[in-house]
């Protein structure tokens, strides 16, 4: 059963399962226990299941750790300590790991000095040993492995591929068989993603070859729901999860976070003079507090922002940037100095959200939306080291949508409600690997090596068919008896119902080409004419259709195609692109926070309709207007200034002057206008369901279109809806509005997404990580790395002679898995398509002659980028005006 | 698709018909393609064979044929026989003789040690070229040496000629395709390639000197007929130059 602890242990109690050396050692090292610690210590001494979330600084590790070292410290004193593993800990990070490594050696060394000087003698005598402790990552020395082969740590640290690796060294793997705890830190950035999913086969497989039942130790930050991930850490056994005990000890902090907006009127107010504003408020806070730590979403914001900080107030050495694109000494050189407390203030895009210890931070600073309450509340918990500190934070608004986006998330976040996450399941490549990795160690019976995936969260709901058809593709099925000698890398035997290892090179195979995380290069672009223009993230290229256009090096391109790692544009003669750059760093709008954005939206637009009914225009709109009472008192309930109030209240009273309606989460708005700058015809669907869902829902809405009407429609996707954009000349009515959505809404999109797909390059990069995790193409073959170009070429024959022998071919099968459930969320796509069906989500049509407010973010946000800025905002600016006087002529 | 009085381009397929000497000709196999790359790391599931079997069926049911001439690269490997190559090379061999054909063979630069199975299987193997009837066949790695008067038409393989074309929604598709055009106040014709994963070289885009056979570097390839093939027909889509321009 999974269960939430309740109580707290008594201190005296908690201690009491220490061993009198490991506790003495604690009680002058600290005053007091921890939120966790007041758990953990019991429930781990009873080698429970357990899941710890708690954010930094609430003695997280030593909550994990202390109670298996004094039992490690037990066995020594009894002489009976043996070199041997006792206990495993993972992390994602190799720092995170010789973070550890440093922090455990410490108290190890402390706590067996004061042994040995009580002792003495005895040490020899009884054979006290000290307890030991060692990383083993990818970097570490052919030397070191040996070394450890020959004295294994009895605490070893390690990555999730490295003990992938470990469990098929046969040496080894003896050494793995007396573990009786696992500890998984970072569970959070591992329970949604294949990495993830890979380890959690890892684990039942070494709960597999061990000797007794390991205890699960998860560590991590805020997540949710806490269920899915403590059923991710303990697995399943006949079919219902194992017992788990929950802490949830993630609130322990208190958050004290506001939102600004830096100017009134978001539209009108020069840009200068937002930017002015923006960093004369992140320049007081920095001034006031000791350290800072500044998120910017991208990497280009936070080179930005340093760049500005140090030209305006003259900031030098103690101003520095941290992001994932600056070499790794650097990164670590800014770790160092904000632990020692010598930075004034570091900029992040994303980098410094978790994992290592950066010491004393007092405020953080949050630059546009972080798009979900779970990383808002990372974020700010990286504010006030100690679990007792208040964490301090600003986010800082930059548009409209945005303001309206972040209150609600504070809000959210005040009130707990973090939006979830999910777990791959059956991922059929990550399982491969798996296979093979079985195969090499045993022979296997079917039913058993199934039972044994299914013991894997992630699996545990596997079909045995599927199981077959991946082992049947293992074992080179596909191919003709007398080629299996070089394509299968297991041998399966149908009648005796077993699998095992087949060829020698399987294990070099499975060795050198073992992991989730696919190799990713950047993407050269050159004109058709064969002119190198510069590069672009292939993630970036993913999203590209051809005519979209986009930014490069300051100027526009239009994307004609890909050819492998090439990508061909032409120049564009557009005045905006219709993509924004930076996409792949962009994070998506969850959907939970979409959905209570949906909410507000519904409530406070009956606020502000009231207000507008009880006053005169001039009153609202004047130069000297104010936010009326009814709903200054609504938004007196959010933590944000009077700036973002104004804002915000505009922002509404705006669309409900001009169009009449504020969609929500019951009511799509689907707009049909006209461009002002161009003879481009419009149709905006406000539908704020974040982009995932949007992905999906645009796609079939656009594919289903374009056939009524017979024209090519282009697509922009954003968070808070999509558009339809064509240049010839159509006319949208109700009859055609509501017969597309009975069309669409009357069966199952997901063939309809399909052949949209099959084409894309989405599909085509997706594909070649699955081929390649499922071991179809290798990354590295006999010592040789096949260069991701060449994996993409080779990638897209396989997908081609794949089709031609079973469209299901697992390969196949996963690579949709993986778009529609990783990428796009088809699963809630479905579910919304389903309420408009029945009528619970409504949607009404309006035709416009410019776009309404609400619009004006999802037209243009094609100018997001940074150059572009000035531009967008001209543009913004034309449209809003024509708004006005729309409004102002009535 | 007629090509002159004597030469057919089959519908759809990468095939070409001569009428005065009963026989079909194919270029560019390559044979145990898969099982190569295989030993590389790339598990291709196996087709090749197979759609050539379909194709070469298909072909010889709508002509009759007696022969059936491969004009070059049979199969793929250049240094050794692969034992993946030598069974479907010896499927194939089977299967022509199924059909109550003759094979005749011009060897290519990937078919070293095909020899060795003239005499077991009594095959028919020219080295480089042939001249048969009015025609010069050969691979075309090599310029052609016979450009004797007897000599009316070139026909050769070697280069897996397509072209690149943009549909209505921009997105680049490729079809193979003959070329047609004069060498030496010669017709020549280029064949297709017959392999399933080779899709071919887009020649309109594609630089002339990153074209493979000598034969582009004595004659304008721009001025060459593209006849695209696929979809269920084969149509003239007009000269490189044109198409290079339509890009």
């Amino acid at each position: 059963m999974i269960e939430f602890a309740k109580e707290p242990y008594p201190d005296e109690q908690s201690l009491s399962v220490l061993n009198s050396y490991v506790r003495d050692w604690f009680t002058k090292n600290f005053n007091e226990l921890t939120p966790p610690q007041k758990y953990a210590f019991k429930l781990i001494s009873e080698k429970r299941n357990i899941l710890i979330t708690a954010p930094t600084g609430s003695g997280k590790t030593m909550s994990g750790f202390l109670t298996i070292i004094s039992r490690l410290f037990d066995y020594s004193l009894k002489g009976k300590l043996e070199d041997k593993v006792y206990c495993i800990y993972i992390s994602p990070l190799r720092a995170l790991n010789n973070d550890i490594h440093k922090n455990l050696t410490k108290p190890l060394d402390e706590i067996y000095d004061n042994i040995v000087k009580e002792k003495g003698v005895e040490i020899i005598k009884n054979n006290i040993k000290k307890v030991t402790i060692g990383v083993r990552t990818g970097d570490t020395t052919q030397q070191e492995r040996h070394k450890m082969l020959v004295k294994p740590p009895n605490i070893l640290v390690t990555t999730p591929e490295s003990l992938a690796i470990l469990l098929n060294s046969p040496k080894f793997v003896e050494n793995l068989k007396t573990a009786e705890y696992i500890i998984i830190d970072e569970i959070h950035e591992l329970a949604n993603n294949k990495r993830g999913v890979h380890l959690a086969l890892s684990v039942e497989r070494l709960q597999h070859v061990a000797d007794s039942r390991i205890a699960r130790v998860g560590l991590g930050a805020t997540l949710f729901p806490l269920e899915e991930a403590a059923k991710f850490l303990a697995g399943y056994d006949d079919g219902k999860p194992r017992d788990c005990i929950i802490v949830d000890a993630s609130w322990s902090k208190k958050l004290d976070i506001n939102v600004i907006s830096p100017a009134k009127d978001l539209i009108y107010t020069k840009e200068d003079k937002i930017e002015d504003a923006t960093y004369n408020e992140i320049n007081d806070i920095i001034k006031s507090s000791k350290a800072t730590l500044i998120f910017t979403n991208t990497r280009s914001g936070t080179e930005r922002v340093v760049f500005n900080l140090k030209r305006r107030f003259k900031y030098g050495e103690d101003v520095a940037a941290h992001h994932s694109s600056l070499s790794r000494e650097s990164r670590l050189e800014v770790e160092e100095l904000l632990k020692k407390g010598n930075l004034k203030c570091a900029v992040s895009s994303t980098s410094l959200e978790l994992g290592v210890d950066i010491g004393s931070i007092e405020n953080v600073v949050q630059l546009g939306s972080p798009k979900s309450v779970t990383r808002a509340v990372q974020r700010f918990g990286r504010a006030g080291h100690s679990f007792k500190a208040v964490a301090k934070g600003e986010m800082i608004i930059l548009n409209r949508d945005d303001l309206v986006e972040c209150t609600i998330m504070l809000d959210a976040a005040l009130k707990r409600h973090l939006d979830s996450f999910r777990v791959p399941q059956n991922a059929l490549d990550v399982l491969s690997q798996h296979i093979v990795g079985m195969s090499l160690s045993d022979k296997w019976d079917v039913d058993k090596a199934l039972d044994l995936v299914r013991h894997a969260y992630p699996y545990h709901e596997l079909r045995k068919e599927d199981f077959v058809y991946l082992i049947n593709y293992l074992a080179g099925n596909y191919v003709g008896l007398e080629s299996r000698r070089v394509y299968g890398k297991i041998w399966y035997d149908e009648k005796e119902n077993a699998f095992g290892k087949r060829g020698k090179y399987t294990r070099v195979i499975y060795m050198l080409n073992l992991g989730t995380i696919p190799d990713e290069v950047a993407v050269n672009v050159f004109t058709v004419s064969n002119k190198w223009i510069g590069n672009i993230e292939e993630e970036f290229l993913t999203k590209l259709k051809p005519g979209d256009i986009f930014t490069l090096g300051g100027r526009l391109y239009k994307f004609e195609y890909a050819r492998g790692m090439k990508c061909f544009v032409t120049e564009a003669q557009a005045s905006s692109p219709t993509i924004p750059p930076w996409f792949s760093e962009q994070l998506p709008l969850s959907y939970e926070l979409a959905n209570e954005i949906g909410e507000f939206r519904a409530n406070f637009s009956g606020v502000v309709s009231d207000c507008i009914k009880e006053s005169k225009i001039k009153t609202i709109f004047g130069k000297k207007s104010a936010v009326p009472k009814k709903a200054d008192e609504f938004l007196s309930n959010f933590r944000i200034n009077d700036n973002a109030k104004s804002a915000i209240f505009g922002y509404f009273a705006e669309q409900l002057y001009f169009a009449k309606v504020v969609p929500n989460n019951k009511l799509i708005l689907v707009e049909f206008t006209k461009d002002v700058s161009s003879d481009k015809s419009y149709l905006i669907f406000h539908s704020l369901f974040g982009r995932r869902i949007n992905d999906a829902l645009s796609r079939a809405l656009a594919i289903q279109l374009g056939e009524i009407l017979d024209i090519d429609i282009g697509i922009m996707v954003s968070d808070n809806g999509f558009v339809f954009s064509t240049e010839e000349d159509i006319d949208i009515d109700k009859e055609t509005l509501d017969s597309l959505v009975s069309d669409v809404t009357s069966g199952s999109i997901v063939p309809m997404l399909k052949r949209n797909i099959r084409k894309t390059e989405l599909m085509k990069r997706r594909f070649r990580h699955v081929a390649a995790r499922s071991f179809m193409i290798l990354r590295n073959y006999k010592g040789y790395k096949i260069t991701v170009g060449r994996q993409q070429v080779n990638s897209q024959l396989v997908l081609n002679a794949a089709e031609e022998i079973d469209p299901n071919f697992p390969i196949i099968k996963e690579a949709y898995r993986e778009i529609f459930n990783d990428v796009m969320d088809l699963p809630r796509a479905e579910e919304i398509l389903a309420k408009i069906r029945k009528g619970e989500i409504k949607y009404k049509l309006i035709e416009t002659p410019v776009p309404s407010p609400f619009a004006h973010n999802l037209v243009t946000f094609g100018h997001a980028d940074v150059i572009l800025m000035k531009d967008r905002k001209k543009y913004l600016q034309s449209l809003h005006k024509l708004v006005m006087e729309r409004i102002k002529s009535k | 698709m007629r090509l002159t009085d004597d030469v057919e381009l089959l519908d759809g397929l990468p095939v070409a018909f001569i009428k005065s000497l009963d026989a079909i000709v194919v270029a560019d196999l390559h044979l145990g393609y898969e099982g190569v790359m295989a030993k590389q790391g790339l598990f291709l599931p196996k087709v090749n064979l197979k759609k050539i079997f379909t194709i070469i069926k298909n072909a010889i049911n709508k002509t009759q044929a007696k022969t059936i001439i491969v004009n070059g690269d049979i199969k793929n490997e250049f240094s050794k026989v692969d034992e993946e190559e030598f069974n479907e090379l010896f499927d194939f061999i089977n299967f022509v003789k199924q059909l109550d054909v003759s094979l005749i063979l011009i060897k290519g630069n990937h078919d070293n040690f095909v020899d060795r199975y003239k005499d077991p299987f009594k095959l028919k193997i020219y080295q480089q070229e042939a001249k048969l009837g009015d025609y010069l066949f050969f691979h075309g790695e090599e310029l052609p040496n016979d450009l004797s008067s007897g000599v009316k038409m070139l026909i050769m393989g070697h280069e897996h000629p397509a072209i690149g074309i943009f549909n209505k929604a921009g997105k680049r598709e490729k079809l193979r395709c003959f070329l047609f055009g004069t060498f030496e106040n010669k017709s020549i014709l280029v064949l297709p390639a017959m392999n399933y994963f080779a899709s071919g070289t887009d020649i309109n885009m594609t630089n002339k000197s990153d074209l493979l056979s000598p034969v582009f570097k004595r004659m304008n390839v721009d001025e060459m007929r593209a006849i695209a093939t696929g979809y269920g027909s084969t149509m003239d889509f007009g000269t490189i130059y044109m198409l290079r321009e339509a890009v």
